[in-house]
């Protein structure tokens, strides 16, 4: 961690309206290389729009987004370029339903990166062993369960070497005995030194993976602190009515 | 229930799944129906002697299916190439309507609007009447290929704009997050997608534009129609001819159809979901 001063993501001032209704009030973020960031709130607080933000999928109506310091602008070949070095793993999956798993993986490295589409392929394979789906590889999205499906998907994002993954509500759309091996790729890679910032209801998983865990609600940051703190002594009354709120069930 | 059952028996009274009946017994009505009116209008050929040899006879003679297959060589190639022609003019249309410069994207609006409101006979006579005085000299296979092709192109760009449309959003947001451009999302993940969804729609399509070049003789393109009309000027056989002619557009429609079917079989993206043939 020798570039700690530099953040590798970092929001400034940050606002965004849905018509009438501000999503995003004045946010400001830095994650640093590293670290993993998890962001937990009640639906609807902003933080799927959020993290969304982040490569521009969503606009935003001011404030600046920064990538280790260069600024994302809100169009163009620049901001391509730099979406690529931001991997994202969606709620839906989202894999191109009309390839094959390794064509999926391989799409981006060559398109993108002018990979060898033989280098791709290779290194496709060891990603997809690594979250433990190359017997799919031949497959389309379609004939993969769920949980296979979303290891498949953060395998095609690690596969262009991001600086940082952003996971939106990664385990919302599965299974529950699908959402473990899920959350295990997502653990290891957090235990590789992998910088992440993740939107998600597993407070399990926040506690023991995060090195930060976000609160927001209705469009603000409320809260800020280390799991362990969050967990068990939250500082705002709305954290604690939200903590309350969850472990009831 | 010893009685014969009427209809109406039938549809109240008997035991069994009520609607599997029903459609059991509206196929029988609808084959009675036809084969009814059939014999009616075998009837009615007889009796005004449309069955005479003379009607018939030159139907044993090859030159005759010659001359009708090189009519229909032409039609295929007019129908083709005009759906060629038709499918790249309504990908451009249907850019053009999908950009965000408006000025772009209005006269792709009105082209397509234009195209689909004006009946192809128009735009025949515009090429056979108007174009020529323009000192643009056009052969009659394209006088008849091009009207089609650009009354279908403004569809076939609607058909188009929809398949894109039904790509779910993810797909694309996927793909620009993974660094690819607009346009490379859009030639990689978005259309692929699309066209699959919007076969069935594009071959309905090439069958009017099939349809719409029996419009060949107005300017003396020797189609499968054209041809048609010689015969029947140089046998004085009229019935016979239309309806050897109209057995083979049906055919050919047939075929399309059934290729198309097959087509959007083979393209859905879960390979389990085909069917077994």
């Amino acid at each position: 961690m020798t570039q700690n001063e530099v953040p590798i993501i970092e929001l400034k001032n940050i606002n965004k309206h849905f018509g009438d209704l501000h999503v995003l009030k004045d946010i400001s973020l830095k994650v640093n290389k590293g670290e993993v960031v998890v962001i937990i709130g009640p639906s609807g607080s902003g933080k799927s729009t959020l993290c969304r933000t982040i490569n521009r999928l969503e606009t935003i109506d001011s404030g600046q987004i920064l990538l280790e310091g260069v600024p994302i602008p809100e169009e163009g070949r620049q901001l391509a370029e730099l979406r690529s070095k931001i991997g994202m793993v969606f709620q839906a999956f989202n894999l191109f339903s009309h390839m094959t798993i390794i064509d999926n993986m391989t799409l981006a490295p060559v398109d993108v990166l002018k990979m060898p589409r033989r280098e791709a392929r290779e290194e496709a394979m060891k990603l997809l062993e690594r979250v433990g789906v190359a017997d799919q590889a031949k497959k389309v999205p379609a004939q993969l369960s769920g949980g296979q499906q979303q290891r498949a998907a953060i395998a095609r994002a690690l596969a262009m070497h991001p600086k940082v993954m952003l996971f939106d509500e990664p385990t919302s759309a599965l299974d529950p005995e699908m959402i473990g091996e899920v959350l295990n790729v997502m653990t290891e890679l957090a235990s590789d030194g992998m910088t992440m910032l993740i939107v998600t209801h597993e407070m399990n998983f926040a506690r023991h993976v995060a090195d930060r865990v976000i609160f927001m609600d209705s469009g603000s940051i409320v809260e800020q602190a280390d799991p362990e703190a969050f967990f068990s002594n939250p500082q705002t009354e709305r954290a604690k009515i939200f903590l309350e709120s969850i472990t009831r069930n | 229930m010893s009685k014969t059952p009427s209809i109406r028996d039938m549809l109240y009274e008997e035991p069994g799944p009520k609607t599997k009946k029903q459609i059991r017994v509206i196929t029988l009505f609808a084959i009675l129906l036809l084969a009814a009116l059939l014999a009616v209008v075998i009837r009615q050929f007889y009796i005004t002697g449309q069955f005479a040899p003379r009607y018939w006879y030159f139907f044993g003679r090859w030159t005759t299916w010659r001359f009708l297959g090189q009519g229909l060589l032409v039609t295929l190639e007019a129908a083709v190439t005009g759906s060629i022609i038709a499918f790249l003019l309504g990908f451009v249309l249907m850019r053009g309507k999908l950009q965000k410069n408006k000025i772009i994207r209005g006269a792709s609006v009105c082209l397509i609007e234009f195209t689909r409101g004006v009946p192809t006979l128009l735009f025949i006579y515009f090429f056979f009447l108007v174009v020529p005085q323009t000192g643009w000299k056009l052969s009659a296979f394209w006088k008849i290929t091009l009207p089609c092709a650009i009354s279908a192109c403004g569809v076939v760009a609607e058909a188009l704009r929809s398949g894109v449309n039904a790509v779910p959003k993810g797909q694309s947001e996927a793909a620009l997050s993974l660094g690819l451009t607009k346009t490379r999302t859009f030639y990689k993940v978005v259309f692929p997608q699309a066209i699959r969804f919007v076969i069935p729609s594009l071959i309905a399509e090439l069958v009017i534009v099939l349809k719409d070049t029996t419009f060949a003789y107005i300017v003396t393109c020797a189609d499968l129609m054209q041809n048609a009309k010689v015969l029947i000027s140089n046998y004085d056989a009229m019935l016979s001819v239309y309806l050897v002619v109209a057995l083979i557009y049906i055919l050919i429609n047939y075929l399309l159809n059934k290729l198309s079917d097959r087509l959007a079989d083979r393209l859905k993206q879960n390979p389990a979901e085909r069917s077994a043939a």
